[in-house]
């Protein structure tokens, strides 16, 4: 078998496994905190792709979910449209905008990435938040364009209300799990194919990668483009699992606690970052009470794992293999 | 090799750092299936002349002509596609990646522009890479880590990569500085049985033993301009050659090593 087919085998049995979850546990709040969960694992094995398999040291990524997020409710609250239409068309406009976000990076190479990518998330930020002027009046109160710093809300949802009652966020976590798997399944087909060896190469020697016929430039805007599809898809469904959007997506922290799971996992790797985002959702949950104490205790793991397990769990011993 | 037409030409090359020229209108041409020695005193601008024919740091002025196409301003990876594989003085590889993979990046990239990469790398490749893998000896060690091979193998690697984009013409840059006398003997055979292939092959070399028995004509470059051109027997009767690169103990050597018909 190759290690394609044993990775997506290894997919198949985690996401059946997880589909019997709600079999057994009934209560709203474990069933909605893995449902982000998934969401986290869908954008954190996106992002992977262009930090660790590229090894383009883009921030771009919440950029790209707010993107997907905020597409998403302003053509429910503008246009009236249905939630899947809207979903897929705003995951488009997301590739789209970070195709754009790759092209302005092509000339730039390490940390001056990092620092362009940060500045036009900021950038969108602050067009959001800056922006007061009122584009339409509801009876709620005035509303800019961006929906300002109140967000968006009653922008519409995927039915499962009617559909099932009380227990509507069941069906959330299924579309989460599908969402999920897809993403998965996609990362795994990029990393083993033809795609995965030219970012692979271009990450480990770009000038020798060049001197084979690998071109940079076009390799680049393929990473940008395909990690954006399921980033901007799982903003849009962030969007229609809280019915609200805010600028609070764009926050640091959140960036912050992402990168942290791709680290904590294992940068570069198909399974690192869903063992990272794991393993941070369950920290993140169990330190709730402690308030403040919560990111203290975040970066104290970082900061653990940076020194103690560079590799990120993937890199542990016996949980590796060789890549063929 | 009159009748053929030549597979490269450069007309009047030159290649200007600031007000250095690395490379001074230089012309030369290498016919279909020869095999071009280029030796030199350091900074005579050998390599600069690799990077130039690679598209790495195109030319300043002149024109390179390879299968009748203008290549002197395409960019590195489209001379990749046109036929020109290139080996690194230093080794280069891509660390992290297998070996088998290290040559699939050639395989499969090294030939076609590749427009829309599909999603298997498919069996054409796999048999190619075969094929360049068993070329210089590396078949069976396809899962080792490249970046942990040692010096030899990395460069037979090196090899393999730029067989694997199947060239007309490699350019290999001291493929043998550092090696011991028997991986010199097992990197001869492998360029060989490249050059058996029928691909032309351009070497920039200081070890003359290994440069007079592959080359069938040799070219010594000094402040970027040729000083000698010709079949390498001429190499020990040419004073200028002898002065400026060779000295006289190592010509005398190199004129007992000729004369023993090691060719």
């Amino acid at each position: 078998m190759t290690s394609g087919k044993r990775d997506l085998v290894i997919l198949l049995v985690l996401v059946l496994a997880m589909a019997t979850v709600p079999a057994f546990v009934g209560t709203r709040y474990i069933i909605t905190t893995l449902t982000l969960f998934f969401i986290w694992t869908i954008v954190v094995t996106q992002w992977n792709l262009v930090l660790g398999v590229a090894g383009i040291f883009s921030l771009a990524q919440m950029a790209l979910f707010a993107v997907g997020a905020y597409g998403t409710a302003m053509l429910g609250y503008y246009f009236g449209m249905t939630m899947p239409p809207a979903m897929l068309l705003a995951a488009l406009a997301t590739v789209l905008v970070s195709l754009v976000v790759g092209l302005a990076c092509l000339r730039l190479a390490g940390p001056y990435v990092a620092l362009l990518t940060l500045a036009i998330a900021q950038m969108l930020y602050l067009l959001v938040v800056n922006d007061t002027a009122c584009f339409t009046n509801p009876p709620s109160g005035c509303m800019p364009f961006f929906g300002g710093v109140r967000g968006f809300s009653r922008f519409g949802d995927l039915g499962f209300r009617d559909l099932l009652g009380s227990k509507w966020y069941v069906g959330h976590y299924y579309i989460g799990l599908v969402l999920l798997a897809l993403a998965v399944a996609f990362t795994i087909l990029i990393f083993h194919g033809p795609l995965g060896l030219a970012f692979r190469a271009l990450r480990d020697n770009p000038g020798y990668a060049i001197a084979r016929g690998v071109g940079r430039l076009k390799y680049q805007l393929w990473v940008f483009g395909l990690s954006a599809f399921f980033t901007g898809l799982a903003g849009a469904f962030y969007a229609v699992q809280f019915g609200v959007v805010g600028p609070i997506v764009f926050s640091v922290s959140m960036l912050l606690f992402l990168l942290a799971m791709i680290v904590v996992g294992g940068i570069g790797t198909i399974w690192g970052p869903l063992l990272g985002a794991a393993l941070l959702t369950l920290a993140d949950e169990t330190m709730r009470e402690f308030g403040d104490y919560r990111d203290l205790g975040l970066g104290l793991m970082l900061a653990l794992f940076v020194i103690l397990l560079p590799r990120g769990l993937a890199g542990v011993r016996g949980l590796q293999r060789p890549q063929g | 090799m009159t009748a053929a037409p030549p597979l490269l030409v450069c007309h009047d090359v030159s290649k200007h750092f600031g007000a250095l020229a690395a490379v001074s209108q230089l012309s030369f041409q290498v016919a279909p299936g020869e095999i071009l020695g280029i030796g030199g005193p350091n900074g005579a601008g050998k390599t600069t002349l690799f990077e130039v024919l690679s598209g790495m740091n195109p030319a300043t002025s002149g024109q390179i002509v390879f299968a009748g196409r203008d290549i002197t301003r395409m960019a590195p990876e489209a001379i990749c596609h046109a036929g020109i594989a290139r080996t690194f003085q230093l080794n280069a590889s891509f660390d992290s990646l297998t070996v088998r993979d290290n040559v699939r990046v050639a395989a499969y990239f090294g030939r076609d522009n590749r427009r829309a990469p599909g999603l298997k790398i498919g069996a054409g490749t796999e048999a190619v890479t075969d094929a360049a893998l068993a070329a210089v000896g590396l078949t069976g060690r396809d899962r080792e880590i490249a970046g942990r091979l040692p010096v030899i193998d990395r460069k037979l690697l090196m090899l393999a990569g730029a067989i694997a984009t199947r060239p007309k013409l490699l350019l290999m840059d001291e493929p043998v500085g550092g090696l011991n006398a028997g991986e010199i003997d097992r990197m001869m055979d492998a360029v060989r049985a490249v050059a058996a292939q029928g691909v032309t092959i351009i070497l920039i070399e200081h070890v003359m033993r290994f440069l007079v028995a592959l080359s069938d004509r040799v070219m010594i470059l000094h402040h970027g301009a040729k000083i000698f051109d010709g079949p390498p027997e001429g190499l020990v009767r040419d004073q200028k050659v002898v002065d400026v690169y060779l000295g006289e103990g190592a010509s005398q050597r190199l004129a007992a090593l000729l004369e023993g018909g090691l060719a």
